[in-house]
């Protein structure tokens, strides 16, 4: 008798501390969702003259995502080091250079929300350059200091080149268009 | 009475509020190129906080309402968005985007740089315009590719830029040697070589003589179908079938010919390849 009382106790402590370690754990990842993870769909079928392969495609999809989740960070935390890799030529320029007048005016910016519905819209003969439009949706901040002075959930249009390195897709242009 | 106190009231207090309103206002530039100085206007008085935020800028002023506030070309020399905002009591934003400049480059990639002649489209070029800072110009242009070798024209065309990008794709010449493809946009214009090489060799033949050390074989000069000296350094494949079985050498053409010495005592007959095409067999008496 005492010891079925002793076996209900124990089997009523490891499901709370199942319910516990759930709770947490969805809590932990519903707070990243929210705020770190970046959402990008990518459709290949327009792009052309040279058809996108699979592995292709989701080295693209894969190394895209990497790029915006570092690149948010970058600005969220005004570092530009995280801007290495992802990046190459006049876009690695460009958002160093935001980055560094963040660091000299104490404004940050956070991409919140982040997500992507990307097309390709070239792929070059050789397999060399890829153009990708990328309709982003975000909420965006910008903060002086702790102070928020804009946040707006915002639509951008991007124009993206990519172009393939060693051992992945970066991105060399990424600007931001009216309309495609 | 009552009521109209209490409707003039409301009255007076909406009024006073779109006062505070419209104390500070912003306004956007409609079209703004990259590179330009602009200024924006604001409504109000008083001290506020001026802040922009774009690409490759990020930046916070004081300024005074009512005045313009000004923006130098060299802080809007990036495409993109650019969010302004205006803050005192409140904080007032307007959007605007900067569109590229006109063309001041043209980026230009080739491919291959070695290509074998009288192959269909073997020869690849995408072209890209940008503008003096960098910016991709994604407003119609056209672009002119033209393939030329030894100033004959081979292949000219006008293709008009797509999303910021044109590209063409052409069949290799018939003749070996440098071949310039240019890509131009106005006055400017991008350079690149792509050597044209002979392709498979084509009419293979051999001719061959017993030595006091075996066979001697060599081909005659190996040329494409075109007519063109395959270059040094492609594979030639002899082979011997005699008495004791057969024998393969590799040899590499130098100077247009490629040649072999082969061991084979008995009667041989000597056949050549070079990759898929095969050549005339030769026949040598046994060694005497």
């Amino acid at each position: 008798m005492t010891r079925q009382v002793l076996k209900k106790g124990i089997k009523r402590g490891i499901h709370f501390l199942a319910a516990v370690c759930f709770l947490f754990i969805a809590t932990a990842f519903s707070s990243y969702a929210a705020d770190g993870t970046v959402q990008v769909q990518l459709d290949v079928k327009k792009a052309g003259p040279r058809a996108v392969e699979s592995l292709t495609e989701r080295g693209v999809l894969r190394d895209y995502q990497f790029a915006w989740t570092n690149m948010a960070r970058a600005f969220e935390f005004s570092s530009p080091d995280l801007l290495e890799g992802a990046f190459s030529g006049d876009a690695k320029q460009e958002l160093r250079q935001t980055v560094s007048s963040q660091q000299r005016s104490h404004i940050t910016r956070r991409y919140v929300d982040q997500s992507h519905q990307v097309e390709a819209v070239f792929y070059a003969p050789e397999g060399d350059v890829m153009e990708l439009h990328d309709t982003a949706q975000y909420q965006l901040q910008i903060l002086d200091g702790d102070k928020t002075v804009h946040d707006e959930h915002v639509v951008v249009h991007y124009i993206v080149l990519m172009t393939p390195a060693a051992d992945r897709w970066v991105i060399r242009e990424l600007q931001a268009v009216p309309q495609f | 009475m009552a009521r109209l106190l209490q409707f003039f009231s409301i009255l007076s207090l909406g009024a006073l509020f779109c006062g505070v309103c419209g104390a500070q206002d912003l306004h956007a530039p409609s079209n703004v190129t990259a590179g330009e100085d602009v200024a924006l206007p604001t409504s109000g008085s008083g001290k506020a906080t001026f802040y922009l935020a774009g690409p490759g800028i990020s930046q916070k002023n004081d300024v005074t309402l009512g005045e313009e506030i000004r923006l130098s070309g060299q802080d809007l020399r990036y495409a993109g968005d650019y969010t302004a905002i205006l803050c005192s009591d409140t904080c007032h934003t307007a959007t605007f985007y900067v569109t590229a400049a006109k063309p001041a480059s043209v980026i230009f990639l080739v491919h291959p740089s070695r290509v074998p002649v009288g192959q269909n489209d073997a020869v690849s070029g995408v072209a890209f315009p940008f503008d003096q800072y960098r910016n991709l110009i994604t407003v119609p242009e056209n672009v002119n590719f033209q393939l030329s070798a030894k100033d004959a024209s081979l292949w000219p065309r006008s293709i008009r830029t797509q999303n910021g990008v044109a590209w063409f794709r052409a069949n290799s010449g018939k003749s070996a040697g440098p071949v310039q493809a240019v890509a131009s946009l106005d006055d400017l214009s991008a350079k690149r070589a792509v050597q044209q090489v002979a392709s498979d060799p084509c009419n293979l033949r051999i001719t061959g003589q017993r030595t006091p050390n075996g066979i001697l074989v060599q081909t005659e000069p190996v040329h494409d179908c075109a007519g063109n000296v395959v270059p040094d350094g492609t594979i030639v494949t002899f082979t011997a079938t005699g008495p004791n079985g057969k024998g393969t050498v590799d040899a590499p053409v130098k100077q247009g010919i490629a040649r072999a010495k082969i061991e084979s005592p008995g009667t041989s007959v000597i056949s050549v390849a070079s990759g898929v095409v095969m050549g005339n067999e030769i026949r040598l008496g046994a060694q005497p």
